[in-house]
């Protein structure tokens, strides 16, 4: 209890459910056993009954045993039926326990007619000891016995009944209490929540600034506590709720609740775990919904209880963290949810903060007494801890596909059973012809035998970083300096004094690809969490270990990473040599991150470009190429077995021979047989009347015309100027052909016309050297064209 | 007992007949899987002069047709993947070693042929000498000139050199094994591929392979390097030949 946060709630969600202070919880009290009582309205049941205990135990030796009588059998003699002494002078009132003077031993039952000391005769042994734990038993058992009295609800007075008959009869038999049936014994799943929670916030906050994950720590913390005294919704309810018929889960786990977590709260004779120990995802999955939506509830009630500055906690936080939180607990892939859990990734963040963490964070996280807690091994992270690879990776793609699946079912042309079928084609290689040849394909992905090698263990990926406040690891420091290797010489325009300190430096991180123990590349930067972006500042894979998709791969993991801890956008500034490999992975020109956010951030280099990439978090980057791959795998056997289905050749189109230029698609014979539809979407974007379509088409070429780069263009190119322009040039254009045509009414779809106006462009780059003035003016019209095809809305934006 | 005294005493003439006999057939057997194994061999080789063949056909007639699109280029981490695997492939030279198997070089008369691949040198755009992999087009008699491709960007940087600029790549592995004096040996100044590039550069021996499949260890003069040597890389017995100039460039 060190977390003064979760002190400071207890009581008041203690006082919550014995007797309904705050009106939300009245929902969920469905029993409530001496509630009631009006006498101490102060005390919950669990601190009444013990100060009850107490009192009994306070008692004569006299008295416990008249009290303990009446839970056991009568030996006077062994055909005596009897279980209990009755007093035969009953008192008028329970309260009168303590006045009352003590039966005496030679009182004859109620029932029975044997004496009290016939009852209590095994009893004269026993130490006072074994004696006060019955006693406590006892307390108990009358306990339930208002339980079962006032409890409404059919399942939960059940449960108290059987729990106050297996009490019973363990007086009876002087026994431990221990719950038999089908309920199974705690704890009931793993990992439980309590370590799903924890991993949970070392999973998504483990990358803020030490106060923050603080912050989110304690915000876990308090979800805990507040699910360990939280009353569950009854069975009836949640079928009320959920509109499930059948509920027989879930009341497994609420009569598990009920046993072994919240009667024991109250009634100690019973072993008492904790909820969040016991129970794990699949109850929390049940519960989750309505628990936040009461516990939300609960705290804007009672905001004004709260201390300010928890106040701003809980209110800011809370609700964000439950919504992320439900995230991962609906989610169909979380990892915070396995059973080898480790938060790797978040070691190489926290590397030199281990210390911020409370102690108990600590504790409750697996990955930190390990000897390379300090660094992160992507490759393990994937795979889910030391399993081979395989099984894992392969949870990727089959979980895209199924999404893909979806989406083809919601077109509602191909059925799902069809695209099972294909993918167990596909999947199985016993179906498959011919010998491996994914090294020999040309059209293999770049990346595809990179992540073979990483697949394999031959190579691995490391995010490291120096640490200022903690002795770093040797492995590390040495990786370190391999990476400072591999930059200097591969960056030999930088000088080395300054790659070692950006590599060095604790804000800088690196991460590392490692072949044989040894760094063969890398790429360094520097996330900036509160600008939202991350910059590159070194990337390089050494010399002799280049052209095998490393690079790649080494850029994909870093998306994967950066999209863990919610940074969407790389900014780097690329030179004359990198820019080529940067578009390859998808870095573009255009900036989208406003300059104020970078401008004194990012590292300035001058003669370098900027460049930027934008992450999608629904993009699973290192499988990426593999997916796609897969996906036309699975197309071509679709058009493989609709070819088999159709079995009819057609003759080729002969009419593109014949000098027609365009035809529709659905006029190629046995087009519609193949169940192709001419697209709705295309014919909604298209301007359907011809008129509308001219109008707007010679307002357009009008304004080309006028341009003052459209000059080179203007006629058809005469034979006199450029002799072998029609012997390089196969299909000619120019705007005053272009006019004659749309005059024409060539022009029915505005697709033509672009087609033709792009042809001028490609035509004139052709035959043109690039940096000719006539690509110039091509260039600058291209751009103008486009500018205004967006204007006029006839291609998207 | 009665066995093992026997087994002392010298066998008798039935059982030396009968080992004899055990002998010749083992020995018939032997030589009979060998030649199994080199005719397989020789239908490999067969193959693959089939498959190079077709590759030159093929090459000759994108080159000639004009008509087609120009062939799209393969992708530099393909054409690495290309290169390594035929050094991979490149047979094992047993009995005595050939000119062309091993660092054994080419006879002084030997013209390479047709699709052979060779290390070139040539002028690069800057006017800097350099050895690149190429593959020969064709050789002419009368000016004892090659065409050669540049292996990479295929049939796009045609050279026309002279004999003396160009150095044919071995044909056979020699096997470290049986004849360690058909290889480079430790210190030795040689040409070598520079690892997932395509260019020869100077490199001295850093150990020799061990085993058939074994590559060279090599120390590529490196002056970024404060020894002015890289660190020991491996490069394939197919990209090592001998370096003839002793002078430094």
């Amino acid at each position: 209890m060190s977390d003064p946060a979760a002190q400071a709630l207890q009581p008041r969600l203690l006082q919550a459910q014995s007797g309904g202070s705050a009106g939300s919880s009245t929902a969920t009290t469905g029993s409530g056993s001496g509630n009631s009582d009006p006498a101490r309205p102060g005390l919950n049941q669990q601190q009444r009954a013990s100060q009850k205990k107490a009192q009994v135990r306070a008692f004569p030796r006299a008295k416990k045993l008249e009290k303990l009588g009446v839970f056991s059998a009568c030996k006077a003699i062994d055909t005596c039926k009897c279980n209990g002494w009755k007093n035969p002078n009953p008192p008028s009132a329970p309260r009168m326990d303590l006045q009352q003077q003590a039966a005496s031993l030679s009182e004859p039952c109620r029932s029975c007619g044997h004496a009290l000391a016939d009852h209590v005769s095994h009893l004269e042994n026993v130490s006072e000891d074994e004696i006060n734990r019955l006693l406590g038993m006892v307390v108990d058992v009358e306990n339930l016995f208002m339980s079962v009295h006032k409890e409404e609800d059919t399942d939960t007075k059940q449960v108290y009944f059987y729990l106050f008959k297996l009490l019973r009869k363990c007086i009876l038999q002087m026994s431990q209490p221990v719950v038999e049936g089908s309920l199974g014994s705690p704890p009931f799943e793993k990992p439980n929540i309590e370590q799903g929670v924890l991993n949970f916030v070392q999973y998504k906050f483990s990358h803020l600034a030490p106060k923050e994950r603080q912050t989110m720590f304690e915000l876990s913390k308090m979800f805990l506590l507040c699910l360990n005294y939280w009353k569950l919704e009854t069975p009836t309810q949640y079928r009320q709720r959920t509109q499930k018929d059948d509920g027989t889960a879930y009341k497994v786990d609420y009569t598990r609740w009920l046993c072994y977590c919240h009667v024991p709260q109250s009634n100690d004779s019973l072993p008492r775990y904790e909820t969040t120990h016991v129970f794990g995802r699949s109850l929390l999955k049940s519960i989750f919904t309505v628990t936040r939506r009461q516990l939300l509830e609960k705290f804007r009630v009672e905001k004004d209880k709260l201390l300010p500055e928890k106040r701003t906690l809980i209110l800011t936080h809370f609700p964000k963290f439950l919504s992320m939180l439900e995230e991962e607990i609906y989610g169909e892939n979380s990892p915070i949810w396995e059973a080898d859990f480790t938060m790797p990734a978040s070691e190489g963040t926290q590397l030199g903060h281990h210390t911020v963490i409370s102690p108990a964070a600590v504790s409750g996280s697996p990955a930190l007494p390990k000897g390379l807690s300090s660094m992160s091994s992507l490759g393990s992270m994937e795979s889910g801890g030391a399993e081979p690879i395989t099984g894992e990776k392969r949870k990727v793609p089959e979980a895209l596909t199924l999404e893909d699946a979806k989406r083809i079912r919601v077109m509602g042309d191909i059925p799902m059973e069809l695209v099972n079928e294909v993918m167990m084609t596909i999947t199985d290689p016993a179906a498959m012809l011919g010998p491996e040849t994914n090294l020999l394909t040309p059209n293999a992905a770049r990346d595809e035998t990179a992540r073979l090698e990483e697949r394999r263990g031959i190579i691995e990926f490391h995010v490291i970083g120096n640490s200022l406040s903690q002795k770093s690891n040797k492995k590390i420091l040495m990786w370190l300096v391999g990476l400072q290797n591999v930059f200097s010489h591969q960056l030999p325009r930088m000088p080395k004094e300054y790659i070692t300190r950006l590599v060095f430096d604790p804000k800088h991180k690196t991460l590392a690809l490692i072949k044989d123990g040894r760094v063969i590349g890398g790429i360094c930067f520097r996330m900036f969490p509160t600008q939202g972006f991350t910059e590159i500042v070194f990337c390089a894979v050494t010399s002799n270990e280049q052209v095998k998709g490393y690079g790649t791969h080494l850029m994909n993991h870093l998306k994967e990473y950066h999209i863990k801890h919610n940074i969407l956008y790389f900014l780097t500034y690329a030179d004359e040599y990198a820019i080529g490999y940067f578009k390859k992975q998808g870095f573009s020109k255009d900036i989208k991150v406003p300059k104020s956010r970078y401008l004194g951030y990012i590292k300035d280099y001058e003669g370098a470009t900027l460049m930027e990439c934008e992450l999608n978090p629904r993009i699973p980057y290192t499988e990426l190429s593999h997916i796609i791959k897969r996906q036309k795998e699975i197309i071509k056997k679709l058009i493989e077995r609709k070819q088999s289905q159709i079995r009819k050749v057609y003759p080729g189109l002969t009419c593109f021979k014949e000098g027609v230029r365009q035809i529709p698609v659905e006029s190629i014979p046995g087009i519609r047989e193949t169940g192709w539809k001419p697209s709705i979407k295309d014919k909604g974007k298209e301007v359907k009347d011809p008129d509308v379509l001219y109008n707007m088409l010679k307002n357009l070429l009008a304004q080309i015309k006028t341009h003052p780069d459209a000059w080179p263009f203007m006629e058809p190119v005469k034979k006199s100027e450029a002799p072998d322009y029609y012997e390089i040039i196969r299909f000619p254009i120019d705007l005053k052909t272009m006019t004659e045509r749309l005059k024409n009414r060539y022009y029915v779809t505005k697709k033509l016309f672009i087609a033709d106006l792009q042809r001028i462009i490609t035509n004139c780059r052709e035959y043109n050297l690039p940096d000719s003035e006539y690509c110039k003016c091509a260039n600058t019209l291209e751009k103008f064209f486009y500018f205004k095809l967006k204007d006029g809305g006839l291609i998207e934006k | 007992m009665q066995t093992e005294n026997k087994s002392q005493s010298p066998p008798s003439p039935y059982y030396r007949t009968k080992l004899r006999g055990l002998y010749t057939t083992a020995r018939a057997d032997a030589e009979a899987e060998c030649s199994i194994l080199r005719h397989a061999l020789d239908k490999i080789a067969e193959i693959k002069s089939l498959l190079e063949e077709r590759r030159i056909a093929a090459k000759m007639a994108g080159v000639y047709s004009d008509s087609d699109p120009p062939r799209k280029t393969m992708r530099r981490g393909v054409l690495m993947t290309l290169l390594q695997q035929s050094a991979m492939t490149l047979p094992l030279w047993i009995g005595n070693p050939p000119p062309l198997c091993g660092a054994t070089p080419a006879s002084s008369d030997y013209v390479a042929k047709q699709g052979d691949k060779v290390a070139a040198r040539v002028k690069a755009v800057d006017g800097d000498e350099q050895w690149i992999l190429a593959e020969v087009v064709s050789y002419n008699h009368s000016t004892n000139k090659y065409e050669v491709d540049d292996i990479d960007e295929e049939g796009k940087e045609r050279h026309t050199l002279s004999r003396r600029r160009i150095i044919p790549l071995p044909q056979w592995k020699a096997n470290p094994e049986t004849d360690p004096e058909a290889l480079f040996s430790k210190d030795q100044l040689v040409l070598a591929l520079y690892p997932q590039t395509t260019c020869f550069y100077r490199a001295l021996i850093h150990t020799p392979p061990h085993r058939p499949q074994d590559d060279y260890s090599v120390l590529f003069e490196d002056t970024s390097y404060a020894d002015g040597y890289s660190p020991p890389l491996n490069v394939a017995q197919r990209y090592v030949v001998a370096c003839k100039e002793n002078k430094k460039k």
